[in-house]
């Protein structure tokens, strides 16, 4: 059988004609052939495994930190070995592309047709846990049946009764569910109740709550009716009392004011308001005019009577100046004087006249004051003044 | 190829569609992590493993304690629908338990719940609103809702919804609103409720009814109530074949007729003889709502002198068996014999 395919004959490997694996690189998406494939060799032959002295030789380095220098070498040596298949694969005859629409197949050409059994179907499969499930339980582990089979029958009413066995069980299914049933309805109840109990109480309420409005409203009304009442007695009382004292005050002022017009009349009467005309007339005008015709009349009584003693006295002492002078003188006669002249008369006169009124002072009339007055003159009219003094003298005596 | 399964068939308890529960203290935390997982098959399942586990409060307890909530939280958000229906089913197993409500108060569920309230998928919004009114059956939890400051739009929801939902709706705004209702009130649900007095479905119309008694509970709400006309709609109710809706009904008038407007309101529309009608009926809660709205008409003179015929009834409900129907009735005959 040939195959057409090629062998690789490199230095490095020997390759033992093995059963073809074909492995299909999972890691890349198409074969590369340029890649080197990883071929499975003798372990004897490999040159990873150490023969010999292990402790004189150039060891590796391990993996983790290879030297830059080794590490280049390496990728070297790999890119030349690369380069050198790729140049040999050039070089290589190759049957030509297929045409279009057709594949190239490996057929096998001898006489013999032979069974490929030696192809090892290979299947990918992997494995990998959720990351970030909970690991699952561990199943149950059943071991393998060992030993022999054995069967045996039984027959009814040997192993148990199951009327009687299953009864504990029933007991406690029935139980739970009875008990679970019971809860649920002893919910139900106690809601049930609760709300029963709390609209007895709200009825309660309720009544309480209207009758205590009702009484709250019968008492306003109450109230507001005794104030009202309270008011208007008020207002009863006082009016009562406004009158009262409106009468009280009428009456007093009645009885104040009751004597008051008599009073008035009185005193009104007292202080002369209320006079009779003629009367008040003659008060008035003729009394005064005749007290002073009175006073005035007195007066030239009192003046004449001055006068007159005046004269007298004047006389007195002309006459006794004369007597004297006739005493020295007697042959003697008076001048041709008026004033003896009058004197001369005057004496008679004067005389007669003091004489009489030495006789007739208290009963001198009025009708006599006049002429006496009108027949002489006032010898000394310096002497006004004494009359007047002695006029005011006289007229302040005979004044009422 | 070796296989942990030595039999050809599964083990008879377990369960494809779960994850499998690992054992004794370290079965919580694995579920934690699982739920974390980005796989959607792992989340879904550890969330089947989840909605089995928490029916104990024992383990609800330490999976709030170890954090949970706050996983779930994050796969409410979840794209899958599936994903966010079983979070909410956890959820609404969790709020049945005190520990799992005293849990959601405190890593503040309710705020992550709220987004989920627009959810296209009808079953996620069932068991949101389930675990909206389990937590608001406790006063805590009521009060935590409130303060959130959801009512306005469970309020506004409560009007779009379907009418699965909108059972459930109605349900937690009744408990809610007993304690605060004064937000309800500002975002206009006297309206909103008036409308739904008037649907077939009966489970809404006492769920409406019940939810305008509690809204009748404080000044304001019956001062709205009256101002709206609501209450001959609720004297008609009183006509209505279903026990639930005559008993919240009456509940309802016996709130809004404390106020003398509301009173009368009732009188004109002809409250106390289908009233005495409801005493006929052997239910407690009925009878104790009718006492006491009839009780509240008994006040005013035009009621007393009605109510004064038919005394012989409530001297009989004094001598009934049950406490509160005769204390009712004990009340009622005082307020009717009572003379200025």
């Amino acid at each position: 059988m040939w195959r057409l395919s090629d062998f690789f004959l490199g230095k490095e490997h020997l390759i033992q004609p093995l059963p073809f694996y074909y492995f299909k690189d999972i890691y890349s998406e198409d074969l590369e052939i340029d890649e080197e494939p990883v071929h499975y060799g003798n372990i004897m032959y490999d040159r990873r495994v150490i023969r010999g002295n292990t402790y004189a030789l150039h060891s590796y380095p391990p993996s983790t930190q290879p030297d830059p220098v080794e590490l280049q070498r390496q990728q070297e040596a790999k890119r030349k070995a690369l380069a050198r298949r790729r140049a040999r694969e050039h070089l290589r005859p190759r049957s030509p592309e297929p045409v279009e629409g057709r594949k190239h197949v490996d057929v096998q050409t001898e006489l013999y047709l032979e069974e490929l059994a030696d192809r090892i179907i290979e299947v990918d499969m992997e494995c990998q846990t959720d990351a970030f499930l909970d690991r699952p339980p561990t199943p149950l582990f059943i071991p393998a049946k060992t030993g022999k089979d054995v069967a045996t029958q039984i027959l009814e009413g040997e192993l148990f009764d199951f009327d009687i066995e299953v009864k504990p069980m029933l007991e406690v299914l029935v139980g739970k569910t009875i008990e679970q049933s019971l809860l649920e309805v002893m919910e139900e109840e106690e809601l049930a109740e609760l709300q029963k109990q709390q609209q007895q109480f709200e009825e309660l309420r309720n009544l309480e709550l209207a009758e205590v409005q009702r009484l709250e409203e019968q008492e306003r009304r109450h109230q507001q009716e005794k104030e009202r009442r309270r008011e208007q007695q008020l207002q009863q009382l006082q009016k009562q009392n406004e009158t009262a004292q409106k009468i009280a005050a009428r009456a007093y002022a009645q009885v104040y004011l009751a004597d008051l017009i008599p009073s008035v009349f009185g005193s009104l009467r007292d202080n002369g308001y209320f006079y009779d005309p003629t009367e008040r007339d003659i008060e008035i005008g003729f009394l005064p005019w005749l007290m002073h015709e009175v006073d005035k009349t007195i007066e030239y009584n009192m003046v004449g009577r001055v006068v007159l003693d005046m004269l007298i006295r004047e006389v007195v002492e002309n006459r006794l100046n004369m007597f004297e002078q006739l005493a020295v003188k007697e042959p003697k006669k008076t001048l041709p004087d008026n004033k003896d002249e009058e004197q001369g008369e005057s004496f008679t006169i004067g005389s007669e006249q003091f004489a009489e009124e030495q006789e007739s002072l208290p009963t001198r009339s009025f009708q006599d004051v006049p002429p006496e007055k009108d027949s002489f003159q006032m010898p000394f009219g310096d002497n006004l003044d004494i009359f007047d003094m002695k006029e005011s003298d006289v007229s302040e005596d005979k004044e009422p | 190829m070796a296989s942990p399964l030595i039999s050809q068939y599964l083990p008879p308890d377990i369960d494809p569609t779960k994850v499998s529960i690992a054992y004794g203290r370290r079965a919580l935390p694995k579920l934690n992590e699982e739920l974390n997982s980005p796989d959607l098959l792992t989340r879904q399942r550890a969330l089947m493993a989840l909605c089995d586990l928490v029916h104990d409060p024992e383990n609800a307890y330490e999976a709030i304690s170890i954090g949970c909530l706050n996983t779930l939280k994050l796969l409410l958000k979840d794209a899958d629908s599936t994903v966010r229906h079983k979070t909410l089913e956890v959820f609404y197993i969790m709020a049945s338990h005190s520990v799992g409500r005293e849990g959601f108060l405190k890593n503040r569920i309710i705020l992550a719940l709220a987004p989920n309230l627009e959810d296209p998928v009808l079953l996620c919004r069932r068991f949101l609103h389930m675990t909206y009114v389990r937590l608001a059956q406790v006063p805590k939890g009521a009060h935590a809702i409130i303060a959130s400051g959801l009512i306005p739009y469970l309020v506004k929801k409560v009007q779009i919804e379907v009418e699965e939902i909108k059972e459930i709706l109605l349900d937690t705004l009744y408990f809610c609103l007993q304690w605060d209702a004064s937000q309800a009130l500002q975002s206009d649900a006297v309206p909103i409720l008036h409308e739904m007095l008037f649907s077939l479905n009966d489970v809404i119309r006492s769920k409406a009814a019940r939810t305008m008694m509690a809204l009748c509970m404080p000044r304001d709400g019956k001062k709205k109530v009256w101002e709206y006309n609501v209450i001959p709609i609720l004297v008609s109710l009183l006509n209505d074949s279903n026990i639930d809706v005559l008993a919240n009904a009456a509940g309802a008038l016996m709130f809004a007729t404390v106020t003398t407007a509301g009173k009368y309101a009732a009188l004109d529309a002809g409250a106390l003889p289908l009233l005495m009608n409801l005493l006929d009926i052997n239910v407690v809660k009925v009878r104790i709502n009718a006492i006491k709205a009839l009780t509240m008409l008994a006040e005013a003179p035009e009621g007393r002198v009605e109510l004064l015929q038919k005394v012989y009834k409530f001297k009989e409900l004094r001598r009934s068996s049950i406490s509160a129907i005769s204390r009712a009735a004990t009340i009622a005959t005082k307020v009717i014999e009572w003379k200025p």
